[in-house]
């Protein structure tokens, strides 16, 4: 299954699952990562890593290995 | 921070998310009138003050960090929700007012729905509604209310409308609770379940799907455009309100680049630093000359008397010794302040996120080591952001490093003897480098001890980077100011009082036992004699017993007795050295500049014993080594203590950071001697 680590600048998808057992998926759940929702790369940082996605209205910054546990549909 | 508040006042709590505008509404209610400690960067404590007379409402407001949850991640975030279930000092709050962005409506409603649930007495400031209107939207503020089942209050951050209408539902919330008995909230677990977070965002949108309706109001050709753009978007889970902030995606574009990113943050960092150099320059100059003046008419006034001395040399001198440097701690602060308004911060934190946590850092370190160039001490509370312990720890154990604005009297004054003032183009370029050196120095020692660390401690490596980056908006210039004033207040207030006993202690120690030597004073001028005078005092004086302990330390860094208890004096705070010197080398005998007339008499200085001339370029250079490394601040110290939680961080950084700055002192002075610098 693809995570939102792995999207293309300025592609889209739709999260399916967070994967519980990261330390931090509680966090990213309450940042507003939840299933269903559309998310979009919408920035990368100078060195790759963090990513910047847009999701319910805002930009969050998460590190790449954080958005490895989202997982899209 | 002990504030005398009436306890029968009615207790109000803000919370909210970060960016949700929950601090301009605490402005508004308390006037800008209030006890804080409140630095920018993050809001790490509460700040207390009553609501404005204007409002007609007696009550206390507490405003606390932002909180996106009850369940805290880091401990910034604990000082917010412990204060909500029972602050140490208020205890239970009567109500809390949370703040909820209308274009954010379904995070923001997380918090709330928690809120409510732990049985709080809720009511809502929702900000930010224009935004939702200029994406043509609306939303039904009454219906949200009944959903919810609290009160929602519509206020606009930029003009203050709706504050007083939110003040009202207050009083009358709180009139009406007061007749039964005041509940305690309740703490959930729940809360910590996935399931019950997920259901949780479920109902809240399907309440931001009835409240948030398209206005027909709004302009005809903005909405063709939208329109547009939703059927690209288009997706039923996501209300089409929530769109991004176009400008911002834009700005990041370049802001977050590879090349122009990098380019654009370490101008940043340049000109925010020669901007304190330059910028405060001609006002410290005015306060020093000010000071000067003061010092030398109270001379004539009060006559060469004990205590004339005491209030031109000790205290005069030692308060013109804190003021001067004033400007450069208000600049730095609004700075800092209008980057964070702007919401570039937030930006320079995701940039070097990842180099910073090569060396066990972490992005959110940023910020922390950015205001460690104002002072440590603000520096090391704004670590509570970071929530992994480690990296927090470790950014605490460098911040020392940073170059503080403490310094920069000491660094403007031994500058100034190296290059003449015509030549100060020369002296901010090696300011400059300082700063460069001193970031260098801090990495690589965090560098170090992270992988040593690593080796001791085998700790699991929960390092975690989630930060909102807001929007770019415009800063509001008046609100950053007062902001910057109220750190510079607090700043001037702790350190003040330290460095004027000290520099009483040192007059005394300068001045006493008083001796009056018998010059011979023929074939001198005046002031020849008057300065031969003086400095026969001092070799007699309790300074001198004490430095000749100090002396065999002294030595092997080409120095003398003078500077190194003007060092042990500036282990109370770094700039004392500065007036430490003054107070040593007299310099009251003339109008000129303290400065001035104090960098004459430093030059003429020679060591006792030998006639080598005491401060040349070799030994000036291993000064600024010294104060590049060493942590001379009592202040720092205890702040560490308090963060850590034992004294064993803050003894590891006063040894290590001493002793590497005196053996890369030895090593500067001697090697530029080898090398045949004087």
């Amino acid at each position: 299954m693809k995570t939102a680590a792995e999207l293309k600048f300025g592609e889209s998808g739709i999260i399916g699952d967070i994967d519980a057992s990261h330390p931090s998926s509680r966090r990213i759940l309450e940042v507003g990562f939840t299933p269903g929702q559309e998310i979009q790369l919408v920035n990368v940082s100078a060195f790759n890593d963090p990513l910047a996605f847009s999701v319910r209205g805002t930009i969050i910054a998460i590190r790449k290995n954080e958005a490895s546990c989202i997982k899209l549909i | 921070m002990k504030t005398i508040i009436l306890e029968d006042l009615p207790l109000i709590t803000l919370v909210g998310p970060p960016n949700s505008g929950k601090t301009t509404l605490f402005n508004y209610l308390s006037g800008q009138n209030y006890k804080t400690v409140n630095y920018p960067g993050a809001t790490v404590e509460y700040s207390i003050s009553k609501i404005q007379k204007k409002f007609n409402f007696n009550a206390n407001i507490l405003d606390s960090p932002g909180i996106i949850s009850l369940i805290p991640n880091s401990p910034d975030e604990k000082v917010s929700v412990d204060s909500l279930y029972s602050h140490p000092m208020y205890g239970v709050p009567d109500l809390v007012i949370a703040t909820v962005d209308a274009s954010q409506l379904s995070r923001h409603l997380l918090l709330v729905r928690q809120l409510i649930e732990s049985e709080f007495n809720v009511v809502i400031s929702l900000t930010m509604t224009d935004i939702l209107q200029r994406k043509g939207y609306e939303i039904s503020s009454t219906l949200l209310g009944q959903k919810l089942g609290c009160a929602v209050v519509v206020i606009d951050g930029r003009t203050g409308s709706g504050v007083e209408e939110l003040i009202r539902t207050v009083e009358k919330n709180i009139e009406k609770t007061k007749l039964s008995e005041k509940k305690n909230p309740i703490v959930r677990d729940t809360n910590l379940d996935v399931k019950y977070l997920l259901s949780s965002f479920k109902e809240i949108e399907s309440i931001e799907k009835e409240v948030i309706t398209l206005t027909n109001k709004s302009d005809k050709n903005i909405n063709l455009k939208k329109a547009n753009k939703q059927l690209l978007v288009l997706n039923e889970t996501i209300p089409s309100a929530n769109q991004l902030d176009q400008p911002t995606l834009k700005i990041d574009r370049i802001l977050l680049h590879k090349v122009w990113g990098l380019v654009v943050f370490f101008l940043i960092m340049a000109a925010t630093f020669t901007s304190i150099f330059w910028l405060a320059q001609p006002i410290m100059e005015l306060v020093d000359s000010g000071f000067g003046f003061l010092s030398y008419e109270a001379i004539n006034i009060l006559g060469n008397t004990w205590y004339g001395n005491l209030i031109a040399n000790g205290i005069i001198s030692g308060t013109g010794a804190v003021l001067v440097f004033v400007p450069q701690i208000l600049i730095l602060f609004l700075i800092l302040g209008l980057l964070e308004d702007t919401g570039y911060l937030a930006r320079g934190a995701m940039l070097i996120d990842k180099p910073l946590s090569k060396i066990g850092l972490n992005g959110r370190s940023f910020v922390p080591m950015l205001s460690g160039f104002a002072c440590a001490i603000p520096a090391i509370l704004s670590t509570r952001t970071i929530p992994n312990k480690r990296e927090r720890l470790l950014t605490i154990f460098i911040i020392p490093l940073m170059s503080c604005s403490a310094r920069l009297p000491v660094y403007a004054l031994l500058l100034a003897f190296l290059f003449p003032a015509d030549k100060a183009w020369i002296a901010g370029l090696v300011l400059a480098g300082i700063y460069v050196l001193s970031i260098l120095s801090s990495v690589s020692i965090a560098g170090i001890v992270n992988k040593f660390k690593n080796k001791i401690i085998n700790a699991e490596d929960r390092s975690s980077f989630i930060l909102e980056l807001p929007a770019y908006r415009k800063p509001k210039f008046s609100m950053v100011l007062s902001n910057s004033y109220h750190s510079a207040k607090l700043y001037f207030k702790k350190a003040g009082p330290i460095i004027l006993v000290l520099s009483t202690i040192m007059w005394f120690l300068t001045y006493f036992p008083d001796y009056n030597p018998k010059v011979d004073t023929q074939n001198l001028t005046k002031d020849q004699a008057v300065e031969l005078q003086s400095s026969v005092r001092l070799e007699h004086s309790y300074a001198s017993d004490l430095g000749k302990f100090i002396q065999p330390v002294m030595s092997p860094i080409g120095m003398d007795w003078r500077v190194g208890v003007s060092l042990i004096s500036a282990f109370a705070a770094r700039e004392v050295f500065v007036s430490s010197l003054a107070m040593i080398f007299k310099v009251t005998d003339d109008k000129a500049t303290l400065q001035s007339s104090m960098l004459r008499e430093m030059r003429k200085a020679t060591i006792e014993g030998t006639g080598q001339r005491l401060f040349t370029p070799a030994t000036i250079a291993g000064l600024i080594v010294f104060f590049i490394f060493a942590l001379q601040c009592v202040s720092t110290l205890a702040v560490s203590r308090k963060e850590t939680g034992s004294w064993r961080m803050p003894a590891i950084q006063f040894f290590m950071f001493t002793i590497l700055a005196y053996v890369f002192t030895f090593i500067t002075v001697n090697g530029l001697r080898i090398l045949g610098v004087p």
